[in-house]
């Protein structure tokens, strides 16, 4: 026994050769390059602007030469603008901007893979997007200067000739392009649920009309169906048709189709054992789609019926065709009048505006409504139990 | 079209519950079930034991017109149901079925579960329903979990209230489908053991498993389905300890 000794001398390992190569701790310089060409590039930009725009000044030749003369509405405005842009400021802030753009991407690609954390990694990778993203804007505007931002800038970003039809017209036509979506979505679902259950059918009797109804209205443009409602209406059944409540009817009619195919996926993806234990217990087939595979389908198509009803909002832009009286235009009516008024496209400017107070709130509720979905079945439950 | 119709078979000597009687389905061109003869009187437990493909789940969801044969008669409670005058809707309260993957519905708690086809089918009032659920709900232990939801449930707690939701409808007979085979193996246990006790109760069962356990301990027959046919049936304990065919022996070679 006394020959097994423990060996107490302490154990040297040498340590392996390094052979990731030197690390570099610039990592912080690449990000800061990228962003300093973003600051350059947009910064640069807004504080111009806004320099001209808000400094005493009077209109200069240079704009009375372009036609903006004192008698236009909004020209100090637009001369502001025109004479920002074109300063020789703004060519030192965008090539500024390029310069450190170009530096930041060279910078920090080469550097990116010498970096010995995630975090100095990122860092650099960061500062070289950020360059692309300074340079592209730069070359953007750079080209954009070369046109004739003097008169697009008078015809599209000259807000001041709004101000007449603003904001009462301007809210009522918000009002009236949510109300015209949110009838049109209604409605369809409540079509759609019905054409869905149909296109399910076994019997071919009933899934052919249903089919027939959806592919008729997924397969022609809405504008068409727009236009040919008003016809039929009128030459065929002989009703002249308030052009609002046959919009509302038409957007009910065209989201039903696409509400349809919706639900129908919706209902697919509720797996065969829920209608096989319905069933086993004796339910109708019907009773099995309302009471286990209908409440389960409806929550798993909030979100992209949401998104239909997004899309919905700015196809109310379409019922321009049927032209509407003053009070019931939505955005995009109210644009049209407002540009045939003052010869003014800054209507439309505004108008896309007005669809983004209204369609980004909604795309962010579709967003979270998603994750809440995705973040299990016993959220769902609890969330309307 | 008389002759085409076959008469009505003579009555046995004792009425069986449930009587499949030479019982074929295709699924397409694959010949699943090829003659199935079963036949299970009131109080019976027929376990249903073989390899898997081999057509037990089928067998069974034959038994309820799941699937609905493609050649043959089931009858149930003297009654034609493969008859396509028979109401299968009311069959099928008489005629509880428990499956692999639970099924419960995942939008309503536990009670709900089991309230909703009282409600709806049995026409119950709210307060019966309810009660009834309750009772069921204690038969399998699990009463304090009334308002959970199936997803807030362990996989043997959601099997047994499956379970206790087909009770609830007062049935004849009870059709079980694999119904362990989907639990971790700590699960199982539990849900074998509110079938052991339904059984002891006197409730009439057919059982697909691959619990051979309890085949031997619960069943009062056991029937070996191999390639679409009845291979063996017999009494559990006599087919363990003496095997007529090469298949099941080479079954519970492989299983045992």
């Amino acid at each position: 026994m006394s020959e097994v000794t423990l060996d107490t001398r302490p154990v040297v390992r040498e340590a392996p050769p390094d052979t990731r190569g030197p690390t570099s701790p610039q990592s912080l310089t690449a990000l800061w390059l990228g962003i300093g060409s973003i600051a350059a590039v947009l910064g640069g930009t807004i504080a111009l602007t806004l320099n001209y725009g808000l400094s005493p000044r009077v209109l200069t030749p240079a704009c009375i030469d372009l036609q903006l003369t004192p008698e236009i509405r909004g020209a100090l405005g637009v001369c502001n603008f025109v004479e920002a842009i074109r300063s020789s400021a703004e060519t030192a802030v965008l090539l500024i901007g390029i310069a450190l753009g170009v530096v930041a991407m060279a910078f920090g690609w080469s550097i990116r893979g010498r970096m010995d954390t995630f975090r100095r990694r990122e860092q650099a990778i960061t500062g070289a997007i950020l360059g692309v993203q300074g340079v592209l804007i730069a070359l953007v505007i750079l080209a954009f200067r070369e046109g004739r931002p003097d008169l697009f800038a008078k015809n599209f970003l000259n807000f001041t000739v709004i101000g007449p039809y603003f904001p009462g017209p301007f809210f009522s036509a918000i009002k009236n392009t949510i109300i015209l979506a949110f009838v049109g979505e209604a409605g369809g679902i409540v079509i759609g649920l019905l054409l869905a259950v149909l296109s399910l059918s076994k019997r071919r009797a009933a899934r052919a009309p249903a089919r027939a109804y959806i592919n008729f209205f997924r397969g022609t443009p809405l504008i068409w169906q727009l236009a040919t409602g008003y016809f039929v209406l009128l030459l065929g059944f002989g009703i002249r048709p308030n052009t609002f409540f046959l919009a509302m009817g038409i957007f009910a009619l065209n989201t039903a189709a696409y509400a349809a195919e919706v639900f129908r996926a919706g209902i697919q993806s509720i797996e065969r054992g829920q209608i096989e234990a319905a069933r086993s217990l004796g339910m109708t087939y019907f009773q099995a789609m309302r009471f286990a595979v209908v409440p389960q389908a409806v929550r798993r198509v909030i979100p992209p019926l949401m998104n239909e009803f997004v899309i919905l909002i700015k196809d109310t832009a379409l019922v321009v065709v049927l032209g509407l009286s003053a009070s019931q235009y939505e955005l995009f009516a109210w644009a049209r009048a407002g540009q045939s008024d003052t010869f003014n496209a800054t209507f439309f400017t505004a108008a896309a505006l007005g669809y983004l107070v209204v369609t980004l709130p909604l795309i962010r509720l579709v967003n979270a409504v998603e994750r809440r979905l995705r973040s299990g079945l016993v959220g769902i439950a609890g969330a309307t139990a | 079209m008389s002759e085409i119709r076959s008469a009505p078979m003579p009555p046995p000597d004792k009425e069986p519950l449930i009587r499949l009687e030479s019982v074929h389905k295709w699924f397409g061109d694959n010949h699943v079930l090829r003659g199935i003869d079963v036949s299970l009187e009131p109080g019976e437990v027929e376990v249903i034991i073989g390899p898997s493909g081999g057509g037990k789940s089928t067998l069974l969801r034959c038994a309820n017109l799941l699937e609905r044969p493609t050649l043959g008669k089931v009858w149930f409670m003297n009654e034609d149901i493969t008859d396509i005058r028979c109401d299968l809707n009311a069959v099928r309260t008489k005629m509880g079925m428990v499956f692999q993957q639970f099924n419960l519905f995942p939008h309503m708690t536990a009670l709900g579960n089991i309230t909703v086809a009282l409600e709806k089918v049995l026409r119950l009032n709210d307060a019966e329903a309810r009660d009834r659920a309750m009772e069921q709900l204690r038969h399998v232990g699990l009463e304090h979990k009334a308002d959970s939801y199936p997803g807030q449930l362990s996989g043997g707690q959601q099997q047994r209230v499956a379970i206790a939701r087909a009770l609830a409808m007062t049935p004849r007979l009870m059709l079980f489908d694999e119904v362990t085979s989907a639990l971790d193996p700590e699960l199982v246990g539990e849900v074998l053991g509110v079938m052991r006790q339904l059984a002891e109760e006197g409730m009439t069962m057919m059982v697909v498993t691959h619990e051979m356990g309890f085949a031997r301990e619960v069943g009062t027959w056991m029937v070996f389905v191999d390639g679409g046919v009845i291979a063996e049936r017999g009494r559990p304990k006599e087919m363990f300890a003496n095997p007529q065919t090469d298949r099941l022996r080479q079954f519970f070679s492989r299983v045992l």
